[in-house]
């Protein structure tokens, strides 16, 4: 049991290298063995959340020397293998396992090249379990780097028309971000110190000593008593600022979100699903994992430009849903304001907007893998997602209608589904922060709460569109069926917790709140130790 | 050094990697004039065997102290044995991909190929300028004559060029010598005469000789401005040859700039900031070598500047000026070996089977040739310095050296190079990438026959991935071992 994180990552990985031996002949069996592995990593997942307890700590940890060598007058370099869950990472490592299954299944129409196919999902699922749960700053690194790969063929190879020019902007454009985030990297190990090591200095890119600012060598660049400036900003505040454009860039904050909807629109549906619903996490998992920790300094004084690029994603992102033609891309807007409220939750420092911020990365996980299976449904009976090309499918497919609602209206943050409960948290934060600790001017609160109400109204105008009115479909051969028994699979349990975790918000809370209490507190604290 | 003769014959008993090279040499050059069949085989089968004994020797008697043979003019130390080391592992893979040879020229290329890796031997390590400038010269020649192996017109042209560039740049080099040994009144550039003398007279001179020196190195290492021959060479040359002159000189290349550097650094002390100058070519490599790669339609000249880039990337461990950046380039240069004969042998791969190709002819034949696919993707990534591989670790090093060196000089330019280096990634992806893009994901024209099976190909590819990953899990292992060299000019 003690090992049971290295399982649920190295579980697919291996997986892989053992279906490149499969002859690629054997069709079906690759999706068989990939929905095996899911199923796997599912009971995993279920021994795990046997094993963890509510409280603030990290769990689960497995520590493993990895690099360790002399670097002569700078003393040692370390890297661990250290992996570990806390109360940001279980609800992201619980997503990552259910919507990657349901990618699987969704993945069951695929014919080009499955082999290949399902190698790559394996790389992406064993690397995206490694990126949420490595507390290692370079392993974390590798594992998201890692990723980038399978991710780029897997939009590249089995993606739309335009998947060329999609799969490659993808990559550079979070590529680019990544670049950002390693010249931070490889400053921040040369200035931390490992404190368990006596009077030998070791590096370390250890996350736990990275965040308590007292194993920062002194005199080093990125040092507390450093007065050294570059142009307006000293070396931490510019440390800062690259970090939080590197994970701006796959979070994606405008105006670095211009890859997403191209690659929302061109990826196979799976693909879709795991990008928007996992990979647009880690830029927010990023702030809060390694940014606001390590510069607490550079998280307080750019709060305003967090919350102000937040409150930007949030009404840009709805004004081009709103003027989106095609349904994908709406969606894919969509994200972009959702993500949004999640920079202006974090950017207020306080309890109630981090919750909110991780509650809604996880019901966006949730409801975003919906509506993209939602469109998914429409594309595989029609090959064509233009909104003004449908009318009135309600009337012919009553079932699907129902699940789009629910997922809408989730989205749109109707009380009593998941989007609700992230969403107003992240408000009242943003609402508090003038008074609490008067980080956020108020407007930004106020100018937020605008962006839902341009939420409802890109959504039900959809839906009046789309599935209101005479029935009418533009592709003239296309059979407009009901859900099949595979999209029904995938969607009740995506629908169900939508609402679950709309209802009982508290189980969902008790993982995140001691997580975000003493995120909050940290911060502070090492913030006051950096400029008493 | 009473007994000059007895001197002599005791260095010749510590060089005995050199000595069988040159044994092998003069055995390939009968043999060539004895064998009427089977030439390629036989002479293949030598070289392999001798570079692998070479290897066996350089490995087994490591050195522990330094010692100067010849009166001072070669020096048998830790780092110029890691050197051979890599000149010979980088002769058995370009031997190794090297296909038959027409029968008469067969005793001819694998000569050359014994002349480079003795001038490469030789020239890591040369402690004196003449030295220096014979051992560079017997590269420079043997290589002119390779790339003219492709006994085209195409081929021809690029060995003549290469030979003009060359020249000139060697011009340039023994000019600056002159100047220097007119100061320095001596040409060892280890002694404390020299040291000394340029200290006393630091006249704007200096930098002057000093500049034209470094045009025969940077010319050997094709770092900017020096890189105009290698887009027109890569080309046109036959690819084996093309594999082994883009690492092999290269590297000899690099071994003496990092002794020249430190020597007219004079520990700190010349009037000149070395360091900047060197940071300059870094930077100016890494630019314009990834951005002209972009436009770049035919894969070995998309290579060629990339190479130019990788030479800048190799600078920037000699920029931080320390022993650690030292180590760090010691470990690029292995891992550069290993990730560009990948990408060549897969190349060659390709080049057997479709003939002369330009990027876009790679089209849909991924899934046809999926070895070689792979191998080329796996090399790429590791040139672009993405995880997992090897090509990563070494840049985290290489830039780690460079951050410090940062912290300790404070030198503007060394941040820029660091900032500018790293953001480089992101445009050398976008070329890397080219290949394996039209490979995988564009779909093919019209119906190609699958590759040629090569298994000799297929297992080196296997070695050197598995080498890539290795390195990349467990870098200490080397890095463990290239630590424990002292370099002391």
């Amino acid at each position: 049991m003690r090992h049971l994180l290295s399982y649920l990552i190295f579980t697919p990985l291996l997986a892989a290298v053992v279906g490149l031996l499969i002859p690629a002949t054997q069709k079906n069996t690759f999706r068989v063995f990939a929905l095996l592995i899911s199923i796997i990593q599912i009971v995993i997942m279920v021994l795990i959340a046997l094993h963890y307890e509510h409280h603030d700590g990290i769990q689960l940890s497995e520590r493993l020397p990895w690099i360790s060598m002399d670097l002569g007058q700078w003393g040692t370099m370390k890297a661990e293998y250290f992996v570990a869950l806390d109360g940001l990472s279980f609800p992201m490592v619980a997503l990552s396992v259910a919507i990657i299954s349901i990618a699987v299944i969704s993945s069951w129409t695929i014919e080009k090249n499955q082999k290949g196919y399902f190698i790559l999902m394996l790389i992406l699922n064993g690397a995206i379990m490694g990126s949420f749960c490595a507390l290692d700053f370079l392993l974390f690194y590798v594992f998201f780097e890692f990723l980038l790969l399978p991710m780029y063929f897997l939009i590249g190879i089995w993606g739309g028309p335009r998947r060329e020019h999609a799969s490659i902007k993808f990559f550079l454009y979070t590529l680019l971000g990544s670049i950002l985030i390693l010249i931070v990297i490889i400053a921040l190990y040369l200035s931390f110190q490992d404190p368990t090591s006596g009077k030998v200095l070791v590096h370390t890119f250890n996350m736990l000593h990275m965040q308590n600012p007292e194993n920062i060598i002194p005199g080093s660049i990125l040092s507390i008593d450093s007065t050294d400036l570059l142009g307006p900003y000293s070396y931490r505040l510019w440390a800062f600022l690259l970090l939080f454009i590197g994970f701006a860039i796959k979070l994606p904050a405008v105006p670095l979100h211009t890859w997403l909807p191209d690659a929302h629109v061109e990826a196979p549906t799976p693909i879709s699903v795991i990008l928007a619903a996992l990979l647009l996490k880690f830029g927010a998992y990023g702030l809060l994992r390694f940014a606001y920790p390590i510069f607490p300094d550079g998280a307080i004084y750019f709060s305003w430009l967090v919350g102000f690029v937040g409150v930007v994603s949030i009404i840009y992102g709805a004004l081009n849903a709103l003027s989106s033609k095609d349904l994908k891309r709406l969606i894919a807007y969509s994200s972009v304001s959702h993500m949004g409220f999640v920079l202006l939750g974090l950017a207020s420092i306080t309890v109630e907007g981090v919750t909110g911020a991780v509650y809604q990365m996880f019901s966006h996980g949730i409801i975003s893998a919906m509506l993209f299976l939602i469109t998914g449904v429409l594309y595989d009976r029609t090959h064509d997602r233009l909104i003004a090309n449908y009318s009135g499918l309600a009337s012919k497919m009553k079932v699907f209608t129902g699940f789009v609602l629910i997922a809408f209206f989730a989205s749109l943050g109707l009380p009593g589904l998941a989007g609700f409960i992230g969403e107003v948290m992240i408000l009242f934060g943003a609402f508090l922060s003038q008074k609490a600790n008067g980080l956020l001017p108020i407007w930004m609160a106020i100018v937020a709460t605008f962006g839902l109400l341009l939420g409802a109204g890109y959504y039900l105008w959809t839906i009046q569109r789309m599935f209101y009115g005479p029935f009418s479909v533009k592709i003239p051969a296309a059979e407009m069926n009901d859900l099949n028994h595979r999209e029904y699979v995938m969607l009740l349990p995506l629908a169900m917790a939508a609402l679950f975790f709309g209802v009982l918000p508290q189980t969902l809370l008790n993982f995140i709140n001691p997580f975000a209490q003493q995120f909050v507190e940290a911060l502070f604290k090492s913030a006051s130790f950096i400029n008493p | 050094m009473n007994d000059p003769l007895q001197h002599i014959f005791e260095s010749v008993s510590l060089l005995i990697p050199e000595v069988i090279i040159t044994a092998s040499l003069i055995i390939t050059i009968l043999l060539g004039l004895i064998l009427k069949t089977n030439k390629h085989v036989i002479l293949k089968t030598l070289a392999l065997a001798s570079y692998g004994l070479a290897i066996f020797i350089v490995l087994h008697h490591l050195p522990t102290t330094s010692t100067l043979l010849f009166g001072g003019m070669i020096r048998i130390d830790e780092f110029s044995s890691y050197f051979k080391f890599l000149f010979l592992t980088g002769g058995i893979l370009g031997v190794w991909i090297s296909g038959p040879q027409k029968e008469n020229s067969s005793a001819e290329y694998f000569l050359l190929f014994h002349a480079v890796i003795l001038g490469s031997c030789l020239l890591a390590s040369s402690m004196n300028f003449i030295m220096v400038i014979l051992s560079l010269e017997l590269i420079s020649l043997s290589s002119y004559l390779l790339t003219g192996f492709g006994f085209n017109k195409k081929s021809a042209e690029g060995s003549l060029k290469y030979f003009l560039f060359g020249t000139v740049a060697t011009a340039c080099m023994i000019y600056g010598i002159s100047i220097i040994y007119g100061i320095a009144g001596t040409l060892d550039f280890s002694s404390e005469l020299f040291l000394k003398n340029l200290i006393a007279l630091s006249s704007p001179l200096l930098l002057i000789a000093g500049l034209f020196t470094l045009a025969g190195f940077l010319f050997k290492i094709t770092a900017v401005p020096f890189h105009l021959w290698a887009p027109d060479v890569y080309e046109s040359a036959p690819t084996p040859v093309v594999a082994f002159i883009s690492v092999v000189p290269k590297l000899a290349g690099i071994a003496v700039l990092t002794k020249f550097t430190l020597a007219i650094h004079l520990f700190g002390q010349s009037g000149y900031n070395w360091q900047v100058i060197l940071s300059v070519i870094s930077l100016l490599s890494i630019l314009i070598g990834n951005l002209s790669a972009i436009a770049q339609t035919n894969p070995k000249r998309m290579l060629a500047y990339s190479s130019v880039a990788q030479s800048g990337f190799l600078l920037v461990g000699l920029v931080a000026f320390g022993m650690d950046g030292i180590h760090f380039m010691l470990f690029y240069s292995t891992v550069f070996l290993v990730m560009n004969f990948l990408v060549f042998n897969a190349l060659n791969q390709f080049e057997n089977s479709y003939g002369e190709l330009g990027i876009q002819s790679l089209a849909g034949l991924g899934t046809l040739s999926i070895i070689p696919s792979l191998a080329i993707l796996i090399g790429f990534v590791s040139l672009t310095g993405l995880p997992p591989t090897a090509g990563f670790t070494a840049k985290l090093f290489i830039f780690g050296s460079l951050w410090g060196a940062y912290q300790q000089s404070g030198e503007l330019i060394l941040l820029v190079l660091f900032v500018i280096g790293l953001l480089n990634t992101v445009i050398s992806l976008f070329f890397y990438l080219k290949i394996p893009y039209y490979l995988f994901i564009k779909e093919k024209k019209e119906t190609a026959n699958s590759i040629k099976s090569d298994v000799a190909g297929n297992l080196l590819s296997l070695i050197l991935v598995i080498v890539l990953f290795y390195l990349f899990i467990s870098p200490d292992k080397l890095m463990g071992w290239i630590n424990k060299i002292t370099f002391v000019l």
